[in-house]
């Protein structure tokens, strides 16, 4: 497909997706959503939004992280005490949620950016543990018992949906436009070679930490946005490695450095996460080979595997030379 | 003329293992400077030096009258120090334009706008141009080689190093990059090449050094150094007594 052909399709393809969002906007807003269709949206909102993000920092930056779950648990906690205990309003914890968690990536990267690809992985994931050591253990986030979220004024699914869209849109596009700057030239280029890339001027400390900051913004109003709709939180929940193994069967299954595969993946997920509620000793087994199915028949996942196949990209990350 | 890098008295290596051991010498501008030396006596570990990628333990690295030991790699790519890798590190995930362009915009500071120009031109004197929208990781070795030095070329570097260029190509090949080098010096860029095709770096340069042990065995006109006993000896294993 040429070049003019392709920007034609990604023209085409961009105008469905903006009506579809415009149409579920509405849908929703209008109250024409069952609850239970509402429910199912708001989750693949919320994996999407977390899928993007980790994408970003392994499919696009190559650095791969086990530990998102951290800023899922904070920002969880960080909503909880918030709205229970100095009964602050939901908006604030948002953003509370969001900064502290972007404080922790902060915080854990003057650390760990020693460390390289396995080492780094396990890194985050140990310190997602010790969080969850930490908070079952710390009196006032009431131990393990956990903590019951008290919103005031309380939202509805409705606008708990309308919350997960929004972030869903904005984190893909934050990302989409990241990777077009000249920044985000950088990330691709030490995603694919670090030592090259810093021989030929990229600042690598800098471009991990963009990188890390920012999903842990992200993943972290994810976070606060999933505990609004689920009413409580726990240490063994919201620290919870599942976290992570979901996000990275997301960004597999709708190919890893593709811009729309985590949008893709995530709708994936959760439809068959909810077909394979019924059979709950054997979701995660099914899950797991549906994984390895996928990486040994469509190395690129479902979106990378078709863009490679019909030659065409949705929201091409390509730079052309001048004709 | 004036100097453009000094190494004086430089020893490093990676972590407990010292590979260079109080290593010395100068670079003029302009002047090409030929290394050789046998395997594993340090050559590609002075230019991870001289880049950044390892830091000394001892010594000073002055280029452009700056100390630059302590400075990050990436700094000193932006300072004007443009290098290729032995084996050949493209980004393979991009194409043959994105990598020069992620060179020009990070290397030298550039908008992407402004980099267009810098990068056809890259191209065009390595011989990439007809490849630009190829995906490096499909080029043939002697294509990824060019690109190597088309990469290095984008960040608009002062003092270009190149690590075995020819090393793994077919005659024909070896002569197609001979040609690019010595274009590259008509070109009026300062030089330091590493080898192992000898005699063409007696035609090439100015000056030859030779490595042995992670030091300077010896410097000067090419032809001198190529005769040495000394060199022989260290170098091509002959004994001064045979």
């Amino acid at each position: 497909m040429k070049r003019h052909q392709t920007g034609l399709l990604n023209q085409a393809l961009l105008i469905v997706v903006i009506v579809v969002l415009a149409v579920l906007y509405l849908c929703a807003a209008l109250g024409l959503i069952d609850s239970n269709v509402m429910r199912i949206m708001l989750s693949m909102c919320l994996y999407c939004a977390m899928g993007t993000m980790w994408n970003l920092m392994s499919g696009h930056c190559g650095l791969t992280s086990l530990g998102q779950q951290s800023f899922v648990g904070l920002a969880g906690y960080t909503l909880a005490v918030m709205t229970t205990y100095y009964s602050l309003p939901y908006g604030a914890a948002i953003i509370v949620g969001g900064i502290l968690s972007a404080l922790l990536a902060l915080g854990l990267s003057l650390v760990f950016f020693r460390m390289r690809g396995m080492y780094f992985a396990v890194a985050t994931w140990i310190t997602a543990e010790a969080l969850k050591t930490i908070f079952t253990s710390w009196g006032f986030v009431k131990k393990g018992a956990g903590m019951t979220v008290k919103l005031r004024p309380y939202p509805t699914t409705m606008e708990i949906f309308i919350l997960a869209l929004t972030l869903a849109i904005v984190a893909t596009l934050v990302v989409h436009f990241l990777l077009k700057s000249r920044t985000g030239l950088g990330l691709s280029a030490m995603g694919n070679d670090a030592d090259a890339a810093s021989s030929v001027g990229v600042n690598i400390f800098k471009s991990k930490l963009v990188c890390f900051v920012l999903a842990g913004f992200f993943t972290g109003i994810a976070g606060v946005i999933f505990y609004m709709n689920k009413g409580s939180i726990f240490p063994t929940g919201g620290f919870s490695i599942e976290w992570t193994v979901s996000i990275v069967f997301i960004v597999i299954i709708g190919g890893v450095g593709t811009s729309v595969g985590p949008i893709v993946g995530s709708i994936i997920y959760v439809l068959l996460s909810e077909f394979l509620s019924k059979y709950p000793g054997w979701s995660n087994i099914i899950l797991g080979i549906i994984a390895i199915v996928v990486i040994v028949v469509m190395p690129d996942g479902i979106v990378g595997t078709l863009q490679k196949k019909f030659h065409f990209e949705i929201m091409s990350l390509r730079r052309h030379a001048p004709e | 003329m004036e100097n453009l890098l000094e190494f004086k008295n430089v020893t490093a290596g990676y972590g407990r293992v010292q590979i260079l051991h109080d290593l010395t010498f100068e670079v003029k501008k302009g002047e090409v400077l030929g290394v050789i030396g046998p395997n594993g006596c340090g050559k590609s570990t002075m230019f991870n030096a001289l880049i950044g990628l390892i830091t000394p333990t001892q010594g000073n690295i002055i280029f452009k009258d700056h100390d630059v030991t302590k400075m990050s790699a990436n700094d000193r790519a932006r300072m004007g120090i443009g290098r290729t890798y032995q084996v050949p590190r493209p980004f393979e995930g991009m194409t043959v334009y994105e990598n020069v362009l992620v060179a020009a915009v990070h290397g030298a500071g550039m908008s992407e706008k402004a980099a267009q120009p810098k990068c056809i031109e890259a191209l065009k004197l390595t011989g990439l141009y007809d490849k630009r929208e190829v995906v490096s990781g499909t080029l043939t070795l002697l294509d990824r080689k060019r690109l190597e030095i088309a990469r290095a070329l984008g960040t608009q570097p002062v003092l270009l190093l190149l690590d075995e260029v020819a090393a793994g190509l077919t005659e024909a090949e070896v002569g197609d990059v001979m040609q690019m080098v010595a274009d590259l010096k008509a070109e009026g860029f300062t030089i330091i090449w590493i080898e192992h095709v000898i005699e063409t770096m007696v035609n090439s340069t100015d000056h030859l050094m030779c490595m042995s042990d992670g030091t300077q065995l010896l410097i000067g006109d090419p032809l001198e150094v190529m005769n040495s006993k000394l060199v022989e000896e260290v170098y091509l294993g002959v004994e001064e007594d045979e």
